[in-house]
């Protein structure tokens, strides 16, 4: 399903660059101008921008911009701590609100017309959950050594070879449906929009869609994050 | 943020994804038994490592399951 319209790629090819046609391109100057890397693009210097224009210089008083971004991130922060713990929010706290940040963003740019969602490429979403799912390893490991292992041998010497596998594969799960629940959503959320555009776009038919759209991409976009920081919490904690 | 949607934010966060949880748990021991079977033992041992591989899906779709109730008792 192509989109409708997407200026940034319209953009590109007016410059000359190759924008590939199918999902992913051939060369590497295609896989890099494909549409979701544009947009990732997009979504990380609107948040820089933002950022910079916002907290440019910090006052004691806050004025509007600051507000938001203190109330944000002290949300973030205290829910986190709630549920990881002082030591891990401190170490992981900039990693996980980055994550938070960028997949709010990127879900939400999807519902204006011309852009596209960067979570809607699976591409994108299981890189995140890569990304995740090695940091609960090197996190368990740090913090047990070699106990760690015990977390997938369940609790009995004996049930060792029935445990292990089922261990393995729910683990594997982890990676496939964390990054295949954000991409699922997200892309069903724009395929909707753009056949609903298509179909009956002078008529505002996508309009109930795209309300139930800002829905999804924060839920979405919370359930990463809370199931992050669950699985942070669970590889950190002692085997029993 | 309020009692009640933060209540609401963690059971989506616990409930929300059982559903993919299991099915990918499946898929994945699906997955590895039909590997073992084409690849490694080359369609040798083909019908037994692909229902065996399944079994241990299952099971390990129930078990997380199980651990997603674990996990909600204890908070």
């Amino acid at each position: 399903m192509e989109h409708p319209i997407l200026f940034i790629s319209i953009i590109l090819e007016k410059l000359g660059l190759p924008i590939p046609h199918g999902p992913v391109g051939n060369g590497l100057v295609e896989q890099l101008c494909a549409p979701y890397m544009t947009y990732t693009w997009f979504t990380m210097i609107f948040l820089a921008v933002v950022g910079k224009m916002t907290l440019g210089n910090l006052e004691m008083v806050p004025g509007k911009g600051q507000n938001f971004w203190e109330i944000l991130i002290g949300g973030m922060e205290n829910f986190f701590l709630e549920n990881m713990g002082r030591e891990l929010t401190d170490k992981l706290f900039p990693m996980i609100a980055t994550f938070a940040l960028y997949i709010a963003v990127g879900n939400l740019i999807g519902l204006i017309p011309g852009f596209m969602s960067p979570t809607s490429s699976i591409n994108t979403t299981l890189a995140l959950t890569i990304i995740v799912w090695i940091t609960h390893h090197i996190i368990g490991f740090r913090a047990n050594g070699f106990a760690y292992l015990k977390h997938f041998l369940g609790p009995m010497p004996i049930l060792i070879p029935l445990m292990l596998p089922i261990e393995l594969i729910s683990n594997f799960a982890r990676l496939l449906s964390l990054s295949i629940r954000l991409f699922g959503n997200i892309m069903a959320k724009e395929t909707l929009l753009g056949i609903l555009f298509m179909l009956a776009g002078a008529f505002f038919a996508p309009l109930p869609i795209m309300i139930l759209g800002v829905l999804v991409s924060l839920v979405q976009a919370m359930v990463f994050v809370l199931l992050t920081v669950v699985y942070f919490t669970q590889s950190n904690e002692h085997a029993h | 943020m309020s009692k009640m949607s933060k209540e609401m934010i963690h059971l989506l966060g616990n409930y929300g994804h059982i559903g993919f949880t299991f099915v990918a748990a499946i898929f994945i021991g699906m997955g590895g038994g039909i590997y073992l079977d084409q690849k490694v033992f080359d369609d040798r041992t083909t019908p037994w490592f692909t229902f065996i591989g399944l079994a241990f899906g299952i099971a390990a779709g129930f078990k997380s399951l199980f651990d997603i109730l674990k996990q909600q008792e204890k908070d």
